[in-house]
């Protein structure tokens, strides 16, 4: 893979010593550089110190909230910020995102469920930075330049809202994007709480990507929060991003 | 306005004093009419018909004015001399006597009977106060239920708008019921400063309105303080309503004490203590017990893929088991999570315009694993319509559905899945093909760590899954039921949601522009 040139380097925050040795080892087999901090102003300050290409930070600091961490890397920094937090809390997840982070994952978790989306929020960070203006999610590819969609090489034929909608979502393509963020984008700020267009449209989008609109694999629900468009075919999900960005 | 009671009991006799006057004057005239047209000597006894009628409706002063009228109209109009109060006969005089005597008997008797009639009539609205409060407090589970019922009480007994403070109850969230800043002021200095006080004190809210503050019995402070208000009345008025509220309270108070309410107040408190204990110490044992596991789970995870053990099998398996352990735990502490939440803070749902299939979906996800034996089916059509739910919760009991179904059915069996709209309500069915409920087994299901007997030693579970599914489901608004033909048949659970479609919002036409 592309990271194995470079080896990225990832700021792991959390007060729990088991949890950041785990991470610790988790992340080194799989070639990245590991920094740790035990605190939220430690974590502040390590971010700031050095390079880092990505944050983990846990919502429950001893010393501060996770989120006040994320919204204070947020104010002078565009690194990828995934939170770990704990279930049950969606409102709190949606704040976050709203705040600046990239992700979350829910504790507990595994190792591979986490450097998946560390992979997502790295590629989509050097996509933005080099303006790729295709995305391609399995079968799916969005070319945002020339805003023609294609399934299996197939052309599709979309309403300027349907685009629209997943013309955001590949913005973020891998990440979650939550429902009040897509509400803006696509129908206006004032329709920030009509969740009902969300659902209609969604529905609609589905039947034209989805191979088995009942249980999508493209376009995923992330129940209370938002949608994530990411390939669950099987874990081709980076692989067939990475050679998106190469072809174009 | 002021003197209200006392103008109110004037008004009422003016008034009858006045429909007596007409009532006589149309006696008189029927009278006049009956000698004329019959050619009767004399009339006087059709006045006892106004003495009687005004005795009944009116009362006694009414009754005996109809009484000294009837004696004035016979002696002016009907005995000789006419036109004269002068009488001429003895006879007619002494017939006049045995009127009046008759009249003033008559007219003691019907008021006496008609107030009897009002008191046992009291007595039944009394009763039937003192029946539905009882029956509440019989009910009543804790203590916030017993003071509602002893403030609901108090306002039938004293007619006047009555407010209950107490510690156990939130004293600034009233029911409806708005209490000026004033009083609550007044009821908090009065806590602090003087139980015993039992005259209390009268505080004149903004609002004109006068309201007396004092505890319910001095004796009894477990029954709290009780404010009550007046309306808009004088100093002297509100002197006389005090004493009236000190006898009802007297009254309410033998009650209550007759019906142990201190006791049971004093048990209420207990009991919600322990239970506030118990979900206080399950919450924080979960959440000690979680932090620990997202270690073990994750290393085990970082171990399961790492190099060195790669082609060691039997390593690889007790890494895995590991791991499947350490989720299941992870599983059982959340629903011991879940249980202290319903039972503690009570479900508050974040309801949004869902898609059934969205929620579905997302929790097949969850049980993907738990379920990869099993050959899941899923029936539904593509067009259900949007509910208006927390997703998440629906999505939960859903999990806590098929995590049942998956455990209680053979490998290889299958587990439809179906949802359907019908009558007003969306229907998210599960069924399996796995040991089925017996009939005594199928109302338990639902009760808090239910556990079927047949099950207790083969199947690990806390009992608790159902019973959380069921306090979720219940939390939108929906219920839950299940149907088996009995054991080793299957089970169909399912949850029913309401569709309003009159609810559902409608989009704007240029919503795909």
């Amino acid at each position: 893979m592309q990271m194995s040139e470079v080896s990225p380097i990832v700021l792991v925050i959390d007060d729990e010593a088991q949890i950041r040795r785990f991470l610790r080892t988790g992340f080194e087999l799989n070639g990245f550089v590991v920094h740790e901090a035990g605190t939220g102003t430690e974590g502040i300050r390590a971010a700031t110190l050095r390079p880092i290409d990505i944050v983990i930070v846990d919502l429950g600091l001893p010393d501060m909230d996770g989120s006040e961490v994320v919204e204070r890397i947020r104010s002078w920094s565009t690194v990828p910020i995934i939170v770990l937090s704990v279930r049950s809390t969606e409102a709190q997840k949606v704040r976050l995102l709203e705040m600046g982070a990239d992700d979350y994952v829910v504790k507990p978790f595994g190792i591979a469920e986490l450097l998946a989306r560390v992979r997502v929020a790295l590629r989509r960070q050097s996509r933005a930075a080099s303006g790729e203006p295709a995305v391609t999610v399995g079968p799916l590819m969005i070319d945002l330049a020339a805003r023609a969609v294609t399934l299996n090489g197939t052309r599709l034929t979309l309403t300027p809202k349907e685009y629209r909608l997943l013309q955001v979502l590949a913005q973020h393509a891998g990440n979650v994007v939550t429902h009040q963020h897509l509400l803006k984008e696509v129908w206006g700020s004032i329709h920030m709480q009509d969740t009902h267009y969300l659902r209609i449209f969604v529905r609609k989008l589905r039947q034209k990507i989805e191979p088995n609109p009942d249980s999508p694999k493209i376009l995923a629900t992330e129940l209370g929060v938002g949608y994530r468009l990411d390939y669950s075919g099987a874990e081709t999900a980076t692989p067939a991003l990475a050679t998106a960005t190469t072809d174009v | 306005m002021p003197d209200a009671p006392k103008n109110n009991f004037f008004r009422k006799e003016v008034r009858g004093i006045a429909l007596t006057l007409g009532l006589v004057a149309a006696t008189t005239v029927l009278v006049a009419v009956i000698i004329w047209q019959i050619g009767l000597s004399s009339g006087t006894v059709a006045y006892l018909v106004p003495v009687l009628i005004a005795a009944i409706r009116w009362g006694l002063i009414p009754a005996l004015v109809a009484a000294f009228l009837g004696v004035i109209a016979s002696a002016y109009f009907f005995f000789p001399p006419l036109y004269s109060l002068h009488i001429t006969d003895p006879q007619e005089v002494v017939n006049l006597i045995l009127y009046i005597c008759v009249a003033v008997v008559v007219s003691q008797l019907a008021t006496r009977l008609k107030s009897q009639l009002e008191m046992s009539r009291q007595r039944e609205i009394e009763m039937r106060d003192l029946y539905a409060f009882s029956r509440r407090l019989a009910v009543a589970f804790d203590v916030a239920d017993i003071q509602s019922a002893i403030e609901d009480h108090l306002t039938a007994v004293m007619q006047q708008q009555v407010v209950l403070f107490s510690a156990a109850r939130d004293n600034k969230r009233r029911n409806g019921t708005a209490v000026p800043a004033e009083v609550i002021a007044a009821v908090e200095g009065f806590a602090a400063a003087n139980r015993d006080n039992a005259t209390g004190v009268t505080v004149n809210a903004s609002g004109g309105e006068v309201w007396l503050v004092r505890a319910v019995s001095p004796k009894s402070p477990e029954f709290g303080l009780i404010a009550i208000n007046f309306g808009r009345h004088s100093q002297d008025d509100s002197d006389e309503l005090r004493s009236r509220v000190d006898a009802a309270l007297a009254d309410a108070t033998a009650t209550l004490e007759r019906l142990g309410i201190a006791h049971a107040i004093n048990e209420a408190h207990m009991r919600s203590q322990t239970d506030q204990l118990r979900e206080a110490l399950i919450g924080s044992v979960s959440h000690e017990l979680r932090t620990p596991l997202a270690s073990i789970l994750g290393a085990a995870t970082v171990l399961s893929a790492a190099p060195a053990l790669r082609g060691e099998t039997k390593l690889q398996a007790l890494v895995q088991d590991v791991r499947s352990e350490a989720e299941r735990l992870n599983d059982d502490i959340q629903n011991l999570l879940d249980a202290t939440r319903i039972s503690s803070d009570g479900i508050v749902p974040r309801a949004e315009w869902a898609d059934p299939a969205d929620i579905i979906d997302s929790a097949l996800e969850r049980c993907r694993g738990r379920m990869a034996g099993h050959h899941v089916v899923l029936n539904m059509p593509s067009d259900l319509p949007l509910i208006h739910v927390d997703p998440v919760l629906v999505k939960q009991a859903l999990v806590q559905i098929f995590d049942n179904a998956a455990k209680y059915s053979p490998p290889g069996s299958q587990i439809t899945v179906a949802a359907r709209a019908r009558d007003g309500r969306m229907v998210l069915s599960v069924t399996d093909e796995g040991a089925g409920l017996s009939a005594t087994e199928q109302p338990q299901i639902w009760d808090r760590f239910a556990r079927g007997q047949r099950h207790a030693t083969t199947t690990s579970g806390s009992g608790l899954g159902l019973w959380i599914a069921n306090a979720f489901i219940a939390a939108n608004g929906g219920k839950m039921n299940a149907v088996s033909d009995g054991p080793g048949q299957g089970a169909t659970l399912a949850i029913e949601l309401p569709v309003t479609q009159a609810a559902v919002p409608h989009m704007e036409s240029d919503a795909d522009e």
